[in-house]
């Protein structure tokens, strides 16, 4: 059912082919409206609609965590996810086509932006209704859309030039780090830092710079990694990076100033939905154009053939260097985010545990692929919340499906497929 | 003096696990090419394997009232959890890494991490929570040779692991299979074409490495006798680092380089704060890096990453 | 298709007839449990959970907790934070806004109970941490309590027992960098030591880091700088790697631990080689009387080993949040308010006699109370040996 309600990919809802042919013509616009009804009925009406049914309260995560608990609420569930999901979003998506077709034929006349913008406001707020039903919800989104940060970030770099890199968790905790002593020195009175430099009302309007100078900092450490990528790749590289990881651990953990093993707390909670989600948008848009341009095409050469590349007039040191420290911006701006929302910056956090959860991500939605990292980031995310319940039996079934969609679609779920963001808001009259 | 020499033998044993575990990682990226990230777990199950095979032993035994000599305990451990334990790198092999031989090669390194997961998990939900305490097949004794200890352990650990690593060496060098093996490394799109059969020798490299991993596990097991399900994670990435710190296709230079990370770890604690341990060791490894691209031993090749 | 839709309705409908019935809401008081049940280090969550349903059993044989004459029954919410600290946010966050429990226990280490101590107190929800040592687990964070005394009180005490019993001047300490308990307790022992027998004294400082096995490099340099006492705040799986290995490199000297030694394990995976080391901790089993020698025959009865101080201190936790509802007068039903009344009856708990010993909270939430030195015994008993109070 997330396929379904997820509003970014509506061509991936595929089942039979009359259910396709039904679903045929309606544009995003139309997909994202009907998930705007659904958060709206759920949101007015999934109390008494759980209340009605017998069920507790409004099921986290489309009811899986609850069925796997209860396996006899199987029939309630269903009902109320097909209730305030699927029918609204389906019935709403169909038969207001024709509007939101016409309303995405209207848009697509002026410059793309505006028509993004305008999508992007709905998609807001319908991430903002659904998670306002509870904070676990609204945490679980932050950090689904830190991950698809973190994703994309990892994917420039070990999909678009194919170097396997093991550094993101190190990127991560220099971005982290960064952004965490600049808020927490200027405007959070603390035992590490004593009084606030700045006074705190500016916080807010001065974080995006903290997050900035966290990512720039991540930047620069990915220089050490981007520098030996000259005269070597491949597998030496990764243990140059791997090393990397090891290093910056290894340094946070002696830096008392930070607070060394202990870990750095009592960060501002300034990582807001709308905070966290601009930033994200920002991510993958840039990302995406990053990828697409020159510089894109020449890290896609380097993957290919190094020195063919070079004999092209590619200019391969600049390439890696400026898309390792590109990568590693993003990889800080998310680790930044992602302190601000857990509140708590621990060295022990961005280890080999990480690198692994990062990877599965990478590999699970494909390389070379926007979309792909998305549904990664997502799909593994919210996949680890719901099966929550099963204990520790989770860590074997998430492993076993990732097995299996590596054995079916060795190169992940979508892979090498290019996001176009005007084919995605085009209107799609009937067939 | 005699601390340095302490520190030697210290670091000898220490570098003796790094190489054994090396070894059987180096042999699968050097024949085919593929990180075997599942190789941390497989040396932590041929612990556990050589836990649950000595403890049958001496519970046989003691049942027979015929108390076996402890070292003869420790061969026939050694050797059973070797045939156990090929058997199960055998299984990754068929099915984390087959039905991958034409995909990139980053998705089998992912299979391999994600089996790593279910072994951990695998090995948490069987024995619980609680960490086992290894058998002392071994009694310790302690020699005082002029200030520096020495341990039968040690010495034991030592040996078992040097003589493994010539029975290797000798294997690949004067076997026909091992000749296949040599050959594969050079090339493993062509060789196979030359009538090779690929999928036995795969298989036996995994068997192989994973029968080496179950040697480590049981010296772990002598030298450390606490075992946990995820302490796999850390070695598996260290001989990740030293094998290919050996460079590919060379037996040898994974031996020295498992080595050489044991001496770096001990002798960076002993020269400076050791607090700082990682830090220096991993910064070491990183300039060396710099200064030799393709490791100690390996050839420089232009390896086309099969994305 | 419309025969599917029919079929699939069908099914719904005699589904929802059949689940079980759950109108008419019974109101049960949750209490939520965030324990590692894997990652790092399971035996603490296993010590935790296995804690959580004696206590559980107790409650449901009393027919539920009784709170202004009207006794509710008790669920256990327990959820597992993979000794992550984002897992623990995760899950904190879960128990509170979707299984809307009273009152949390746990988690248990520091690096999961200071973040998840900050959502805790950002949704008004009393929590209490039975084994965290880390002073910002509870600092300014009125909803945050904790079962167990703070690094800062146990480092001195040891320091004072080493100097009273043996009269030593030189110490050696070894502890686990990336780890904040063994750290931070690591650098109280120093500042005490030194505090003692000016500075200096600590004649070597050494370190690892998570997972080593092999300290034999840092052994030899403490063997080396002529320390007359080891002393090591670590786990019990490494207290047995570090003790034998001490003993193979020639080091014969005392060692010396913390409240992490007391575990069953500690000896089981040692073995001799422990036999006669002392350190502080919250409890002594061998030799219990009264309410702690019954907590631990019925555990060890249950699970087959003695409780370690993870176990005993979330069954004090367990019983204080008891405590805490009963006194809090009435419960209204409506989840906020319910909350800050047995945040406030929690702060208000006086002596509280539980099997770690006698507690009372202060300002933070930290509680003051005794420690226990305890010697490992010929047996491989832990025997008290003596007893030391703020």
């Amino acid at each position: 059912m997330e396929k379904t309600y997820s509003p970014i990919s509506p061509d991936q809802s595929t089942g039979r082919g009359r259910i396709r042919r039904w679903f045929s013509g309606i544009p995003v616009l139309g997909w994202i409206f009907g998930a705007l009804v659904a958060v709206v009925l759920e949101y007015y009406l999934g109390d008494a609609l759980s209340e009605v049914l017998g069920l507790e309260k409004v099921p986290a995560l489309f009811g899986v965590t609850l069925i796997l608990k209860k396996p006899l609420l199987l029939p309630k569930c269903l009902m109320f996810v097909g209730l305030i999901y699927v029918i609204p979003i389906s019935v709403v998506a169909k038969y207001l086509s024709p509007l939101t077709n016409r309303i995405a034929g209207k848009l697509i006349q002026y410059p793309y932006g505006v028509s993004a913008v305008l999508h992007l406001a709905l998609l807001y707020a319908v991430f903002y209704i659904w998670s306002d039903v509870s904070a676990y919800r609204l945490l679980t989104l932050k950090l689904s859309l830190i991950a698809v940060m973190i994703t994309l970030s990892l994917n420039v770099v070990n999909g678009y030039m194919g170097e396997f890199s093991c550094s993101h968790p190190g990127f991560l905790a220099l971005g982290a780090y960064g952004a965490s002593v600049i808020t927490v020195l200027f405007f959070v009175k603390d035992k590490l830092f004593g009084a606030p430099l700045l006074p705190p009302a500016i916080g807010p309007y001065l974080y995006p710079v903290a997050l900035v100078l966290g990512g720039l900092l991540a930047s620069v450490g990915a220089l050490v990694i981007a520098v030996p990528s000259f005269r070597t790749r491949g597998d030496y590289l990764a243990i140059i990076s791997l090393a990397f990881m090891f290093i910056v651990k290894s340094l946070i953990e002696n830096l008392e100033i930070v607070g060394g093993p202990r870990g750095l707390s009592s960060q501002p909670g300034w990582s807001s939905l709308l905070t966290v989600f601009i930033w994200t948008v920002l991510c993958v848009w840039i990302i995406n154009n990053f990828v697409r341009s020159t510089l894109g095409k020449a890290a896609n050469a380097v993957r290919d053939d190094e020195s063919a590349a070079d004999a092209m007039t590619v200019n391969t040191r600049r390439t890696k260097v400026v898309t390792f420290m590109f990568a590693a911006f993003w990889a800080g701006v998310a680790g930044g985010l992602y302190a601000h929302v857990i509140r708590y910056a621990n060295p022990g956090d961005f280890g080999i545990q990480k690198l692994a959860d990062v990877l599965a991500m990478v590999y699970l939605g494909g390389l070379n692929s926007v979309v792909g990292s998305i549904v990664g980031a997502v799909g593994m995310s919210i996949l680890g919340e719901a099966l929550r319940p099963l204990g520790i039996y989770k860590w074997i079934i998430i492993p076993l499906l990732l097995i299996l969609v590596m054995i079916f679609r060795p190169t992940g779920l979508i892979a090498f497929r290019e996001f176009d963001v005007r084919e995605i808001l085009k209107p799609k009259r009937r067939m | 003096m005699v601390f340095f020499l302490q520190n030697l033998v210290n670091a000898l044993q220490w570098g003796s696990f790094y190489a054994l575990i090396a070894l059987g990682y180096s042999m699968v990226y050097s024949i085919l090419m593929l990180f075997n990230f599942a190789h941390g777990d497989i040396f932590m199950v041929g612990a556990y394997i050589g836990f649950g095979v000595a403890s049958c032993i001496l519970a046989l035994a003691s049942l027979g009232a015929n108390t076996l000599p402890n070292w003869l305990i420790l061969v026939l451990t050694i050797l059973i959890s070797m045939f156990l334990n090929s058997f199960l790198g055998m299984l990754v092999e068929r099915i984390g890494y087959r039905p991958l031989r034409d995909a990139p090669r980053a998705s089998a390194a992912i299979t391999g991490l994600m089996i790593g997961i279910i072994l951990e998990t695998g090995i948490l939900a069987l024995f619980g929570a609680r960490r086992i305490s290894f058998p002392p097949l071994i009694q310790t004794v302690t020699y005082n040779m002029g200030g520096v200890f020495v341990t039968n352990k040690k010495i034991v650990i030592v040996l078992v692991s040097v003589m493994f690593m010539l029975a290797l060496h000798q294997f690949v060098r004067r076997t026909k299979y091992g000749m296949a093996m040599r050959a594969m490394a050079f090339d493993y799109v062509v060789v196979p074409l030359m009538g090779v059969p690929l999928n036995t020798i795969a298989a036996m490299t995994f068997g192989i490495g994973s029968a080496l991993a179950a040697v480590a596990g049981i010296l772990f097991g002598v030298a450390y006798p606490v075992l946990d399900p995820y302490m796999g994670i850390i070695y598996g990435w260290k001989a990740f680092v030293a094998a290919i710190l050996g460079g590919r296709g060379s037996i040898m230079g994974a031996t020295l380089a498992g080595f050489l990370l044991g001496f770096i770890e001990i002798f960076v604690a002993m020269i400076f704060p050791s607090t700082l341990r990682d830090l220096i060791a991993y910064s070491i490894i990183l300039l060396i890096l710099v200064f030799r691209p393709h490791g100690f031993f390996g050839e420089p090749y232009s390896a086309r990453l099969r994305l | 298709m419309k025969k599917g839709l029919v079929t699939i309705t069908l099914f719904l409908l005699v589904g929802l007839l059949l689940s079980p019935c759950t109108w008419g809401r019974v109101k049960t008081i949750k209490i939520g449990i965030n324990a590692p049940l894997t990652g790092d280090i399971p035996k603490v969550g296993e010590g935790t959970k296995y804690a959580a349903e004696m206590w559980l059993e107790d409650v449901k044989a009393a027919g539920g907790i009784e709170v202004g004459g009207k006794r509710y029954p008790v669920e256990l919410v327990i959820e597992d934070n993979e000794s992550k600290a984002e897992s623990a946010v995760k899950v904190q966050t879960k128990m509170i806004t979707e299984d809307e429990v009273l009152v949390i226990v746990g988690p248990q280490s520091s690096k999961q109970a200071v973040p998840a101590g900050g959502v805790a107190d950002n949704y008004k929800t009393p929590m209490i941490s039975p084994w965290s040592t880390n002073p910002d687990t509870t600092k300014d964070r009125p909803f945050v309590f904790r079962g167990c005394f703070l690094d800062p009180f146990q480092g001195p005490v040891v320091a004072n027992f080493i100097t009273k019993e043996f009269g030593f001047k030189k110490a050696a300490v070894l502890y686990d960098v990336a780890s904040d308990y063994p750290k931070g307790l690591a650098e109280f022992f120093k500042k005490a030591w030194e505090d003692i027998h000016g500075p200096g004294s600590v004649v070597a400082f050494e370190s690892f880091t998570t997972k080593d096995a092999d300290f034999s490099s840092q052994l030899t340099n403490i063997i080396k700088s002529g320390a007359e006492v080891l002393f090591t705040p670590q786990y019990y799986n490494e207290v047995a790697l570090i003790v034998q290995q001490a003993h193979e490199l020639g080091f014969n000297k005392p060692i010396v631990g913390s409240d992490s030694w007391g575990s069953a394990e500690t000896v089981n995976l040692c073995g001799k080689d422990c036999y006669g080391l002392f350190f502080s901790t919250h409890y002594a089993a061998a030799g219990a009387t009264g309410a702690t020698k019954e907590f631990i025959d019925r555990y060890r009865g249950k699970y087959g080993y003695v409780p370690d101080d993870v176990a005993a201190l979330t069954w004090d936790s367990l019983h204080i949040v008891q405590k805490a509802i009963e006194s809090c007068g009435k419960l209204t039903g409506r989840i906020g308010k319910d909350r800050k009344a047995v945040r406030d009856a929690m702060a208000k708990i006086k002596d509280f006699h539980g099997i770690t010993g006698k507690m009372t909270f202060t300002e933070e939430g930290d509680p003051i109370k005794c420690a226990v030195i305890v010697r490992i015994s010929e047996k491989g008993e832990f025997e008290f040996y003596k007893s030391v109070c703020p």
